[in-house]
């Protein structure tokens, strides 16, 4: 059995009955008998049905109605199928139309009584409502009508006739007035036919005695034919129509055959044009497989296999051969094609829908997702291993390293030509793998999406769903798996040891020197992220890639706030001992502005980069363990400082620089000359740092940074941490200031040592400076020198503190002047009440001088040595005594009252206020 | 998920043109590679087949009208539902040439879109000796018009496939923008028009 008749093509399509259609496909019949059926709009038409080549029949509709389908039946094929259909519709017939069944009415002959007959009826030449209908094109559908009155028809003389279809159709456009003056025309005419029957006889008795005349004649004439021609009259009319009958196929024979010749040639020259198709086929498949236009390939081959699919002649069979070899080349064309390195999605799809038109078996689509698949993989693996080579060949050569500070800094030098060689590998790997990610897998994603939902044209084997999960999470796993694996190792260490392995091995080493390459690698994934998000990924796949963001977000904080630290601890070396003076805080070094400066710097890189979530990302602070593990960082950041400013002060370098002050401090107001040239200042700034100030003025310098870290910048970064949103950083901050303090005082007890001792060293000595005896003491003139030089000392140390910081002076001198006391008290107790008259004399002014100098640093401790030591001397027996003390006292006070103003309250407003309360 | 074997897709072609341009003369060409001498006029021809455009298999829907003023008053209806036009003239006939400028501003009229897929089609080259109409006049209307302008003869069958197949691709283009979400048909094609207006 043959292909069954398909018919593509009808003209015209649509037409009333009768019409002539032609109607085209294909495999209509091999020869007219091989044609057995056909039926247009469910009406056989078979008989008026002319068979012209197997792509062509001539037939005339039948009365059916409505659109239908035109089903040709042949032998060799069976029963066919249409993709196209005729609408048959009835038309209003009237004498203008052409019709195929038109009934030829003759015109009435002449009357033989000369008057005007009858014309049969007066339908459709005239309205019946006598409304002109003229210019009126459109028409009521027809179908329309049909659904309106099922079984009816406009047609007046019809058994069926329905007024409203008859309005419909002829009257739709027709206004009110105008149909209610037709409907009086109706009736009048009506009514005039009704009443009008008799006088109607009347007016035509003639014509009616004419009837019956000629009806008579008619009989008569009757009777004459049958007497001559006997009983039948019709034998010699029918002898004579089968005489025209052969007359006329004489006639047209000819022409006929000549038709049917013609017919023939042109069948012929079909059969031969399909002939030349068939045997030029090969070679135009090569060349449009030359070109590339495989669409017009399959397009030839369908129909090739169409044609001559089934033939039986061994000389296309030969042909048919050949195209079939040429059609596997193609096929194995494509399929290579299709494995090759994925190209555009576009251009895949196009590949595919060729094999699959091709009827090529197994599942092309499939294979080109996995190759796809493959292919992603094999690209992260590569990328992988050629940097993992690069960064083990840079750690070979040493220098190459990605060591040089300055391209760190800097994030990513473009214009620099040879930046490549110092981007470390790693970095590079993140940027070409998120490229890849970003490129290729879309493509990827979107074949598998078209495969899905069937806009390959092919069907789905049911497992392929999970396959296909299974590859998009492993292409992403793999892309997770190879980012940590270079960038944080330590978030391996669960992952068994074989995938781990394959996710690569570096070199421990090379992490050194990627902390600031981090934000960028960072960047570089989100853009990767952000470009799956897009595709809608499952979210199964998406969470791999945010787990990987939020950890390296974690590692990159993690990473600056180590940094930071380390800069932090960095910062002893940078120490200049410029003190720098501003209203309230005293004197302080650049040092806290610097630390401020790395601790600010480091969370703007921060934020920046990392604290920020961006879209479908877990925020960074949510989880408490990251929490907690940055408030360790943070403090350790902190605690750092605190560990600087203890090198800085009590570290074995800053003991080793000589202290020319304690050395030089008996006897001579040494300070007094070191301050005078402002040496402490100028070496401080000089290019000999190893050497810097005197150790007491960097202890104070460190007491007073301590001071100011205190109160000014550890609340400043407490604000910078709200600034940057990170949770209020209360424990961290306080063990820091409990650091702090205890620094704070280890340095202060260390000056306080470093100054008090040779101060109160010097006490003694100076006392029996000359061998002085209070017990063989002269009448004193004025206090002894041991207490100007105790004073002075005092004095130059006051200068050194209030050089540095005023503040300070309140935490050092009450202690100085506390030590001070106790060593007088205690010389006073040695002496064991030996004193003469003048010695008592001496020792009360004395002690009196003392106290009244430093009144205002004077602590309770303080006064009740003083105290003591008065008691250790004999009490002052007269008033004469008295006043000698007296006058000491006043001319101790008049003779050095500049030195006396050093001690004097700042606070207070002038100097006789202190005079008036001793 | 759609089903993999669903109904291709359906693209309906319409030939319009004067009588005796050669519409019936290309779409049959393109059907069943035949070339017909004799001139029938044409009523209203329907034809329908699959095709394989761009890898994709597609039905093709070609409505042959008449170039017969006789037939003008239908054209309306039939151009309602054409989503693509081949407009034929013949060079070797200047009034066929002429007369595009009617086609074309009744099928804008009807369709309502001044994007609708469509193709002036110079047919006949093979009858170069004969040409009436300056292939420069021709390429200039179809530039006017912002459509493409191809030649074809169907009789040596040269770019008749081009031309139905570029006209399905616009067709195809088309609906996928259409389809776009969002994008309802109806209103998108008021909006189309009205910005042409905007700007003139
Ligand atoms: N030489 C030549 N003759 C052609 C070509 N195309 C059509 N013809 C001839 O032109 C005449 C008219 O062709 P048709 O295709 O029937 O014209 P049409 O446009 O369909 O006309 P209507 O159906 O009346 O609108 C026929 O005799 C064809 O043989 C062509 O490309 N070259
Ligand atoms: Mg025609």
């Amino acid at each position: 059995m043959g292909p069954p008749p398909i018919v593509t093509g009808v003209s015209p399509k649509e037409g009333p009955p009768g019409t002539r259609v032609t109607v085209r496909g294909e495999f209509l019949g091999k020869s007219p008998t091989d044609l057995c059926g056909l039926t247009i709009c469910g009406c056989d038409c078979l008989l008026s049905a002319e068979w012209k080549s197997s792509n062509k029949i001539i037939a005339r509709s039948g009365p059916g109605k409505g659109r239908g389908e035109i089903v040709v039946t042949t032998r060799s094929g069976g029963k066919g199928t249409s993709t196209v259909e005729f609408r048959g519709y009835h038309e209003m017939i009237g004498p203008m139309k052409e019709s195929a069944v038109w009934v030829e009415e003759a015109p009435l002959r002449k009357m033989w009584w000369g008057r005007r007959g009858l014309t049969p009826t007066t339908y459709q030449h005239d309205d019946p409502l006598g409304i002109s209908i003229e210019g009126v094109e459109q028409k009521f559908p027809e179908d329309g009508l049909h659904k309106l009155f099922p079984g009816g028809s406009g047609d007046l003389s019809s058994e069926n006739f329905a007024a409203g279809w008859f309005l419909l159709e002829r009257h739709h456009a027709t206004p009110f007035d105008d149909l209610r003056a037709g409907l009086a025309f109706l009736r009048r005419k009506v009514d005039g036919q009704k009443e009008g029957q008799l006088s109607f006889i009347k007016s035509n008795v003639g014509s009616v005695m004419e009837q019956l005349d000629t009806l008579a004649q008619l009989k008569e004439r009757f009777e004459e034919d049958v007497e001559k021609q006997g009983q039948d009259p019709t034998i010699r009319l029918e002898g004579a129509i089968k005489e025209s009958m052969s007359e006329a196929n004489k006639l047209f024979e000819e022409v006929l055959s000549r038709r049917e010749r013609a017919d023939a040639t042109r069948s012929a020259l079909a059969v031969l044009q399909r002939f030349r198709f068939l045997f030029g086929l090969p070679g135009a498949i090569e060349k449009n497989i030359k070109k590339g236009d495989y669409d017009a390939v399959i397009n030839d081959y369908a129909r090739v296999m169409n044609l001559f699919g089934n033939t039986d002649v061994p000389v296309f069979k030969k042909v048919l051969a050949e195209v079939e070899s040429r059609i596997v080349q193609l096929r194995d064309l494509l399929h290579r094609r299709l494995e090759e390195a994925p190209t555009s999605l576009e251009a895949q799809k196009k590949l595919i829908r060729n094999l699959v038109n091709l009827e090529v078996g197994g599942d092309p689509a499939w294979d080109a997702i996995s190759c796809h698949s493959r292919h992603l993989t094999a690209t992260m693996m590569q990328c992988k291993d050629s940097h993992i080579a690069q960064e083990q060949s840079a750690l070979e050569d040493g220098g190459k390293t990605p060591k040089s500070s300055k391209n760190k800094s800097t994030s990513v030098p473009n214009q620099n030509t040879d930046w490549q060689a110092c981007v470390p590998a790693r970095v590079l790997l993140t940027e070409e793998l998120a490229d890849a990610i970003s490129e290729r897998f879309p493509d990827f994603w979107k074949l598998g999406q078209a495969y899905f939902t069937g806009e390959l044209q092919v069907t789905v084997a049911p497992s392929r769903p999970q396959d296909f999960k299974k590859l998009v999470l492993a292409a992403i796993s793999l892309f997770s798996g190879l980012l940590r694996a270079a960038l944080m190792p330590h978030t391996l260490v669960r992952t068994p040891a074989a995938e781990r392995a394959s996710y690569g091995v570096w070199h421990s080493k090379g992490m050194e020197g990627l902390g600031p390459w981090l934000p960028h690698c960072l960047r570089a994934l989100r853009q990767a992220y952000s470009s799956l998000i897009r595709l809608d990924l499952p979210s199964e796949a998406l969470d791999i890639v945010a787990s990987l963001i939020f950890d390296l977000r974690l590692h990159c904080m993690s990473t600056l706030l180590k940094q930071a630290g380390e800069s932090v601890r960095q910062l002893h070396t940078q120490e200049t001992w410029n003190i720098q003076f501003d209203g309230e805080h005293g004197g302080i070094t650049h040092l806290p502005a610097e630390c401020e400066r790395v601790i600010a710097e480091a969370l703007q890189l921060a934020k920046d980069s990392v604290l920020l979530s961006e879209h479908r990302e877990t925020p960074l602070l949510e989880s408490e363990v990251v929490q907690r593990d940055l408030n360790n960082l943070i403090q350790n950041m902190l605690l750092g400082f605190v560990e600087v400013l203890d090198k800085l002060a009590l570290g074995s370098d800053a003991m080793a620089g000589d202290s020319p002050g304690v050395s030089q401090m008996i006897g001579s107001p040494a300070i007094y000359r070191v301050h005078g040239s402002d040496s402490v200042i100028d070496k401080g700034r000089g290019k000999d740092k190893e050497s810097g100030p005197a150790w007491e003025v960097r202890l104070l310098s460190v007491l007073s940074n301590i001071e100011y870290t205190r109160s000014v910048l550890l609340p400043r970064i407490a604000d910078l941490f709200a600034r940057y949103q990170l949770p209020a950083q209360v424990g961290p901050l306080a063990s820091v200031n409990k650091a702090l303090t205890e620094l704070d005082q280890r340095v202060l007890d260390a000056y306080l040592e470093q100054r008090s001792d040779p101060l109160v060293g010097t006490i003694e000595p100076s006392m029996y400076i000359g061998n002085f005896n209070w017990d063989a003491a002269l009448k004193p003139a004025d206090v002894r020198p041991y207490v100007k030089e105790l004073l002075t000392n005092l004095i130059s140390v006051h200068a050194e503190v209030h050089s540095i910081s005023p503040g300070l002076v309140w935490r050092v001198l009450p202690q100085l002047v506390e030590t001070v006391a106790e060593e007088l008290a205690r010389l006073m107790v040695c002496l064991d009440k030996k004193f003469n008259v003048h010695g008592t004399e001496q020792a009360c002014a004395d002690i009196a001088a003392i106290r009244e100098a430093v009144k205002v640093y004077s602590t309770p401790t303080a006064e009740a040595f003083f105290d003591e030591a008065l008691e250790a001397v004999p009490r002052l027996s007269d008033a004469q005594g008295k006043r000698n003390v007296e006058s000491v006292l006043n001319n101790f006070r008049s003779r050095m009252k500049l030195q006396l103003m050093c001690f004097r309250d700042p606070k207070a407003p002038t100097v006789k206020n202190i005079s008036n309360s001793v | 998920m759609k089903k993999p074997n669903q109904q291709p897709a359906l693209h309906k072609v319409i030939m319009v043109g004067s009588g005796g341009v050669g519409k019936s003369a290309l779409t049959l060409q393109f059907m069943y590679d035949e070339f017909v001498e004799d001139y029938e006029p044409t009523k209203a021809d329907s034809y329908r087949k699959k095709v394989v455009l761009d890898g994709e298999e597609v039905q093709i829907d070609i409505l042959d009208t008449a170039g017969q003023e006789d037939y003008a008053a239908i054209r309306d209806n039939y151009f309602r539902s054409g989503e693509g036009f081949l407009c034929v003239f013949s060079i070797t006939e200047d009034d066929s040439f002429q007369a595009t400028q009617e086609f074309r501003e009744q099928i804008l009229r009807v369709k309502n879109d001044e994007n609708i897929p469509f193709l002036l089609v110079g047919n006949k080259s093979d009858l170069g000796e004969k040409r009436k109409v300056p292939l420069s006049e021709a390429t200039g209307r179809a530039a006017q018009w912002g459509v493409p302008y191809v030649e074809t003869s169907a009789k040596t069958r040269a770019n008749v496939d081009k031309v139905f197949y570029d006209l399905m691709r616009e067709i195809r283009s088309r609906k996928m923008e259409d389809n776009k979400p969002g994008n309802s048909r109806g209103k998108d094609k008021s909006k189309r028009k009205k910005l042409k207006c905007v700007i003139l």
